[in-house]
């Protein structure tokens, strides 16, 4: 029987949840966990699973890999996919989609493949979506807040468009603060530094 | 003035984590260290340290701002894939704390007379976590870092159990001061500025600093992977000198305002670093960018981390203590260091 338990840590409602069904329909049992909580260790020592699969720009990455370090005590060590697998072009494939992955120690890595394959495909998938989702759901004033926070963060930066609004997304997640306030007070700040340096 | 180099490569990416010590690498990029040195850098801000290690080791990233044990991990396969890392320029030296909640550093101050008593802070410290009625949990971010080594190396000089007598978790440095001062955790070991926030909104107090516990240690480096290193030699020398400059830049006393105004923008420090910059701990985090032997990677230090890494349990009693001096001399760069930065 190749039924795996997997934890899968994301705080992206729409591919938690597409995610979560083709997983399902690979016959495995998934436990969903939004990021911000501060128990993932009970978390993890409750669920007991084989693997687990967590966005790559979670804070919690580090805290997984500690479990396994910090206490004896820990029962199911988990382990950095790469550990066991030597398959590179996984790895490389899951990195540039976003996708990280800990299974437990002595499970076999072959069997850890599809449930890969299917995590990398929707990742891949979503993040061509994202821009568009975001996009739909802002009003057309905050659309123009967040175009011009970016077009002075990719100047500011000499970053390209999509490293602009992650780092938008990113600050918004750290402040728990809204993409347009968000995208404001970068306009604010560096409008003021204007001059400041360079 | 000898013929400029030609660089391999001009357009560079380099990882950071939004800590106090990512200073150099906001400087070199603000005040125009890398463009005087012939280079474009794009800075990538991460979440975790588990993603700059696998954004390095996979090519994503040229380079990174990386905890000092961290290529050495890497190097020897401890976390994740082995990928031969080394590391030419020290960017930090110093910046770590162990901060307790205000409640259990409240209770201890009761028998502290002075805080600057290191053996008497670690007495009452040790009978109040044997009076504990629950084990009082202890929180640090990453496995092999200094702040998880400095804690361990604490605890055990205290004769406190770091298994038995204290329950050691994990979380992320956004969470420690939400988790401090809700009660979920007692206390925690992490860098700068995280100490400080919380003696600033005082929800909690210092007990100790790794600068106290283990003297002048190298804290970041500059990391690369040894294969990079080999492809892009006067890359590698120019971004070792921009970052070296950066580094005098945001130690010098008079450039403090600045500094503190570089980092909030956007997308580093942000908005915390602004409370930072007036403020003074009661003990001194020592945290240097520059100064004597602060930038040299020595590979001295990389074998007092590989005996750390060996006390806590993350080397297998296998590997040979002998060959630590090899190891560590093709990790810690000194020779590159003092060949490039004069």
């Amino acid at each position: 029987m190749n039924r795996l338990n997997v934890l899968l840590i994301d705080d992206e409602p729409e591919r938690v949840q597409a995610l979560k069904e083709a997983l399902h329909s690979l016959g495995h049992h998934v436990v969903c966990q939004l990021p911000n909580t501060t128990h993932l260790n009970k978390r993890v020592e409750d669920t007991h699973p084989d693997i687990v699969i967590i966005d790559m720009d979670s804070p919690n990455r580090d805290t997984l890999e500690s479990m396994s370090t910090m206490s004896k005590n820990n029962p199911r060590p988990i382990v950095f996919f790469a550990e066991q697998q030597n398959d590179r072009k996984t790895m490389s494939d899951a990195i540039n989609a976003g996708v990280s992955a800990y299974i437990s120690d002595g499970l076999q890595p072959d069997r850890v493949k599809a449930i890969m394959d299917t995590a990398i495909a929707h990742f891949d998938a979503h993040s061509s979506l994202r821009a568009e989702l975001e996009k739909a759901k802002t009003q057309l004033a905050d659309r123009k807040v967040i175009e011009r926070a970016k077009g002075m963060l990719m100047k500011h930066q000499g970053c390209d468009e999509k490293q602009a609004f992650e780092t938008l997304r990113k600050l918004a997640m750290d402040r728990g603060q809204k993409l347009p306030d968000v995208a404001q007070s970068v306009i604010d700040v560096l409008e003021l530094t204007n001059g400041l340096s360079k | 003035m000898s013929a400029p180099l030609t660089l391999e490569k001009n357009n560079l990416k380099l990882g950071f984590v939004a800590l106090l010590d990512c200073a150099p690498l906001v400087v070199a990029r603000e005040k125009g260290f890398f463009k005087k040195h012939g280079l474009n850098v794009v800075l990538c801000k991460e979440s975790s340290w588990a993603s700059i290690r696998d954004k390095v080791s996979f090519s994503l990233y040229d380079g990174a701002h990386m905890l000092a044990p961290m290529p050495l991990a890497s190097t020897l396969g401890l976390n994740g894939n082995k990928t031969p890392m080394l590391t030419a320029l020290a960017l930090s030296q110093n910046g770590t704390a162990i901060t307790l909640s205000l409640e259990f550093y409240t209770l201890l101050s009761k028998s502290i007379a002075d805080w600057k008593d290191t053996s008497s802070v670690g007495a009452e410290f040790k009978k109040q976590v044997k009076n504990s009625k629950v084990k009082p949990v202890i929180a640090t971010v990453y496995p092999y870092s200094n702040h998880h080594y400095l804690l361990r190396y604490w605890l055990e000089q205290q004769g406190i159990n770091a298994e038995t007598d204290v329950q050691l978790i994990a979380a992320p440095p956004t969470h420690m001061i939400p988790s401090l001062s809700n009660g979920a955790i007692d206390g925690y070991c992490v860098g700068e500025p995280w100490n400080s926030l919380a003696l600033i909104q005082q929800i909690g107090g210092l007990l100790t600093t790794g600068h106290e516990i283990w003297g002048a240690h190298m804290e970041k480096v500059l990391g690369v992977t040894q294969e990079w290193a080999n492809a892009h030699p006067n890359s590698h020398k120019a971004l070792v000198n921009a970052l070296y400059e950066a580094c005098q830049w945001a130690e010098d006393s008079a450039n403090k305002e600045e500094l503190f105004q570089l980092l909030a923008l956007p997308p580093y420090l942000d908005q915390a670093a602004t409370q930072l910059a007036n403020y003074t701990p009661p003990l001194a985090m020592e945290q240097h960018f520059a100064g004597k032997h602060v930038n040299v990677p020595d590979p001295k230090q990389g074998e007092f981390l590989l005996g750390q890494m060996l006390d806590c349990g993350q080397l297998s009693d296998t590997d040979n203590p002998a060959d630590f001096a090899t190891i560590s001399r093709t990790v810690y760069r000194q020779d590159l260091f003092q060949k490039w930065v004069s």
